[in-house]
């Protein structure tokens, strides 16, 4: 299964959040870690489009006074998003070999 | 609340509950402005409004009933509202105690006011009926079909068809209804009574069916095609009594030409529509497993 940079975004973010994953979260993960704002309506779609496909699962939470007690859509990466996502992951790595960014980056360090 | 809050509130039932909820929730939490908000929100709304074009129902709802049932719906009304003008002018502007005297008086105006009072009967029903079927067809893309609908019922009623742009009904002239001129003499028979026909009996019900039909859910195929074949022969009774071309002359102001004699009356039929879907919600509830099918 393939996956596109957002989707893969999205993936590794809901991933590292792990049981705390759920929209408003994953989207200021995405924030942070990209600079770029991560608009409601690309998070919403992009998620129904990845549980189509299996690769997480989504369920409503409880709601919580600090979300005018509203309820979360929380999130959980399935066996096949992680397989997406580490063949998404593979495939830059391979592909980022020796070219001058890649080379770079490993001399500046992470 | 603020009003752009509030615009965002109304925008969000675009939304089904859940996603309302989670998105509005997100809102709430990260603490975002109402002109963002808002912008994200209209953007989310598009791309699940799109989405929901891509399946035929929309499609079906939009080609099949929109314009269709719009336009003759809007045509019967001004043929109703025309003949009841005549009837409620008869009476109401000429009432005097001493007729009520009279036997003869009294049986035509009963046989008026039941004339009358059918007709309204029917066109309710039809209404309700186009509105039922957009709504169940259309789902949550009834924002768009549904918008459209009223549109096409408010401008063909206000402005009316492309020929006539040039002399629309509220502009026309008293002479335009010669055959009835005293009637329609004044403004109240000519434009408002015709307008208010319009509203009460066409809009409200139709709105009223589109919610009914959007908030209906599954149904056993036993129920949902007694109640599809319900919808399906009050709008052939609509579009049966009702040539769309006779229709056409009767709002151009021409005097109508009588009726087909050929067709066999079947415009009582007309009740069958919600009559189905009072039938099949009822029959339904109570169907073994499924009353967590209506909401």
């Amino acid at each position: 299964m393939t996956i596109g940079e957002f989707e893969y975004l999205l993936l590794t973010a809901a991933a590292r959040l792990g049981e705390k994953a759920y929209g408003a979260a994953i989207r200021q993960e995405i924030e942070s870690a990209t600079k770029r704002r991560c608009s409601i309506g690309a998070l919403y779609t992009t998620l129904d489009r990845l549980e189509t496909k299996g690769l997480l699962k989504t369920w409503m939470g409880d709601a919580t006074p600090q979300r005018g007690g509203r309820a979360k859509r929380m999130i959980r990466v399935t066996a096949k998003g992680i397989q997406a996502a580490t063949a998404f992951y593979d495939a830059v790595t391979r592909v980022s070999r020796g070219v001058t960014w890649e080379a770079n980056r490993r001399m500046v360090g992470p | 609340m603020t009003p752009m809050w509030r615009l965002v509130d109304i925008v969000s039932r675009v939304l089904e509950p859940d996603e309302q909820d989670a998105v509005r929730g997100d809102f709430a939490e990260s603490g975002e402005t109402s002109g963002r908000a808002l912008r994200g929100l209209l953007g989310l709304a598009l791309r699940r409004q799109t989405a929901l074009w891509r399946n035929w129902r929309p499609w079906l709802a939009l080609l099949g009933a929109v314009a269709p049932f719009g336009i003759l719906l809007s045509l019967v009304s001004r043929r109703m509202a025309q003949s009841s003008a005549i009837t409620s002018w008869l009476y109401l502007n000429n009432w005097d105690w001493t007729y009520v005297r009279n036997t003869g008086f009294r049986l035509d105006f009963a046989h008026d006011v039941a004339i009358v009072l059918f007709e309204f009967l029917l066109l309710s029903c039809w209404s309700w009926t186009s509105g039922f079927v957009l709504g169940y067809l259309s789902r949550r893309a009834i924002w768009i079909n549904g918008a459209l609908f009223c549109l096409v019922l408010v401008t063909v009623e206000l402005w009316g068809m492309p020929r006539f742009l040039g002399r629309s009904l509220l502009l026309s002239r008293a002479d335009d209804f010669s055959p009835n001129s005293a009637v329609f003499s004044g403004a109240f028979y000519r434009e408002v009574f015709p307008l208010i026909v319009h509203t009460v009996l066409v809009l409200l019900p139709s709105l009223w069916g589109m919610r009914q039909g959007l908030r209906l859910a599954a149904l056993p195929l036993p129920l949902r095609t007694m109640l599809w074949a319900s919808s399906a022969l009050a709008m052939t009774t609509l579009a049966m009594q009702n040539s769309p071309w006779w229709q056409v002359r009767t709002w151009n102001n021409q005097p109508p030409p009588p009726p087909p004699a050929h067709l066999p009356y079947l415009a009582p039929l007309a009740v069958i529509g919600p009559l189905g879907y009072l039938l099949a919600t009822t029959i339904g509830r109570r169907w073994p497993g499924r009353s967590a099918a209506f909401k």
